[in-house]
């Protein structure tokens, strides 16, 4: 099934892409050579003989929206921007994004060639009597294909951030192994294991239950509910390794490790600190409150989630795949 | 009551991490464990393990970041928004629930999204973070877990994962419904 999620996404996000650019294309959404008409405002006194300006531009939310045909815009537009005048009497604009540039322009800037900036042509500057203000025709450079752009950046970024996480954990990696080891040695995670026999007997029927896996399924149920992802994810990896030495076949997953896994993705969490923070942060008057929505969205999650596994394990198609076939045992260790 | 939870918890997560380290090294020392010589024993196999999932978490993740960079999230919400608005789940919080299994990060953005425009403490706001807590990255974790045993036939988790997934999105929004429901 992973196969076909994994086939999904991908060309889903191809089809997807290719369609938003064709269509921002035939809709002109960045309305590529469509002159704006924005008020110019000089931060320094004009001189006759300058061809550099500093300064801001400025349209309302509403010549905004009219302008790109979106309603998203609220606030007044105003931003630093640089001119600079050629020698031929044609000008250039640069503006650097920042927090308060509109959602649309931002997007436009991810894909222009500089990043986070905007270029484009001046076509007419005409200031008022005071010299204080001028009216301004500008022209974005052409913005195109910004979908089909942000996905090969997306998968760049994505494969290396993957191996960024996987690096980050070779040391708490290291420690939690030794440490269990340590532990598995004293014989202190028979101890441990031995209250909660009742339960694990029933989730994982196949694992005896004084085997370490067993000690390491219920330290990592513990640590995850605490939310100690940082103990979790090692004593985790290490359950899994445990169980793959009761594995008969190997690459394939067994009956254990999906009931493990189910509890794992249920995220059964007492307090759960990151939504909290965003909340507090946001301010909520009363962060807090989901903490008992929290536990019992994610008890649901778990129960259905280990109930599913049971049920489907039950299935001929998934059993199929578990029993011994001499010749997929070769392949694998090929 | 619930302000005694969660101190309460809090408290048990701080000591955790030291409370095991010496409980683990006292009892191993007692029962006469050489205990430096067997945590590098153990810790040896950290380097490997992180390395073997390499690969496996390549593949999840560049798939569900190009998937994220197309905008193919708002187009798969429309067309199931029909049927979420028979469950009393209001349409935006929709890529939510479609992103969680998905991403962390991303659902993380659409969580803090959704309560700048609707308020933290509006029914959209409480939802949304009740969401976010009532499960887990469900194609990381397959990703990182079955790839530290060079698992590749993930066999029933995949279904068994998103059924969760779903109970628990459900669930978070019958209890939002029954607690703070309009």
């Amino acid at each position: 099934m992973l196969n076909y999620i994994w086939l999904f996404l991908i060309i889903t996000a191809l089809v997807v892409g290719i369609g938003n650019d064709i269509n921002d294309e035939v809709k002109n959404t960045y309305r590529n050579n469509v002159v704006l008409d924005v008020i110019f405002l000089p931060s320094n006194p004009l001189v006759d003989s300058n061809t550099r300006l500093e300064g801001h531009i400025y349209l309302t939310a509403k010549q905004f929206n009219d302008f790109y045909g979106v309603i998203t815009q609220h606030e007044d537009v105003k931003q630093d921007v640089i001119i600079s005048f050629s020698n031929d009497g044609k000008g250039s604009f640069y503006l650097a994004c920042n927090e308060s540039t509109p959602k649309l322009w931002k997007e436009m800037s991810k894909s222009a060639l500089g990043n986070d900036r905007l270029t484009g042509r001046v076509e007419r500057i005409e200031f008022s009597n005071e010299r204080s203000e001028a009216k301004a025709s500008i022209i974005f450079e052409p913005i195109r294909f910004v979908k089909i752009k942000a996905i090969t950046q997306a998968a760049i970024d994505y494969a290396r951030i993957a191996v960024e996480i996987a690096i980050g954990l070779i040391g708490i990696m290291a420690l939690w192994l030794g440490l269990i080891k340590i532990a598995q040695e004293a014989g202190l995670v028979k101890v441990l294991t031995r209250a909660l026999t009742p339960l694990t007997k029933r989730l994982f029927p196949d694992v005896p239950s004084d085997h370490p896996a067993m000690g390491a399924i219920i330290m990592n149920t513990a640590a995850n509910m605490l939310g100690l992802s940082n103990a979790a994810t090692p004593i985790g990896l290490k359950a899994m390794e445990e169980l793959n030495k009761l594995n008969p076949k190997v690459g394939t997953a067994t009956n254990a490790m999906v009931t493990f896994l189910a509890i794992n993705t249920g995220g059964l969490i007492l307090i759960p600190a990151t939504a909290i923070a965003v909340r507090a942060a946001a301010g909520s008057a009363n962060p807090g409150i989901i903490i008992g929505t929290s536990i019992f969205g994610a008890a649901c999650a778990t129960v259905a989630g280990v109930v599913a596994s049971k049920l489907l394990q039950r299935l001929p198609r998934y059993k199929k795949e578990l029993l011994d076939d001499k010749k997929d045992i070769k392949g694998a260790e090929e | 009551m619930s302000d005694f939870f969660r101190a309460f918890i809090n408290l048990i997560s701080i000591i955790a991490i030291p409370l095991m380290i010496a409980v683990f090294l006292s009892w191993g020392f007692a029962k006469k464990v050489k205990v430096y010589e067997v945590f590098v024993e153990g810790a040896k196999d950290g380097f490997n393990t992180a390395i073997r999932i390499i690969p496996y978490l390549v593949a999840m993740l560049f798939a569900i970041g190009i998937f994220r960079a197309s905008g193919a999230m708002d187009v798969l919400a429309s067309i199931i928004a029909p049927v979420t608005n028979l469950i009393g789940m209001p349409a935006e919080t929709l890529p939510m629930a479609l992103m969680r299994p998905l991403s962390g990060s991303g659902s993380l953005g659409i969580m803090t999204e959704l309560m700048k425009t609707h308020g933290t403490d509006s029914f959209i706001g409480v939802l949304v973070s009740t969401m976010y807590g009532s499960t887990e990255t469900t194609f990381y974790v397959l990703a990182v877990y079955f790839g530290s045993v060079n698992i590749k036939k993930t066999r029933h988790a995949v279904p068994a994962g998103l059924i969760g997934d779903f109970a628990g999105i459900l669930a978070a929004v019958l209890i939002c419904r029954i607690l703070f429901g309009v």
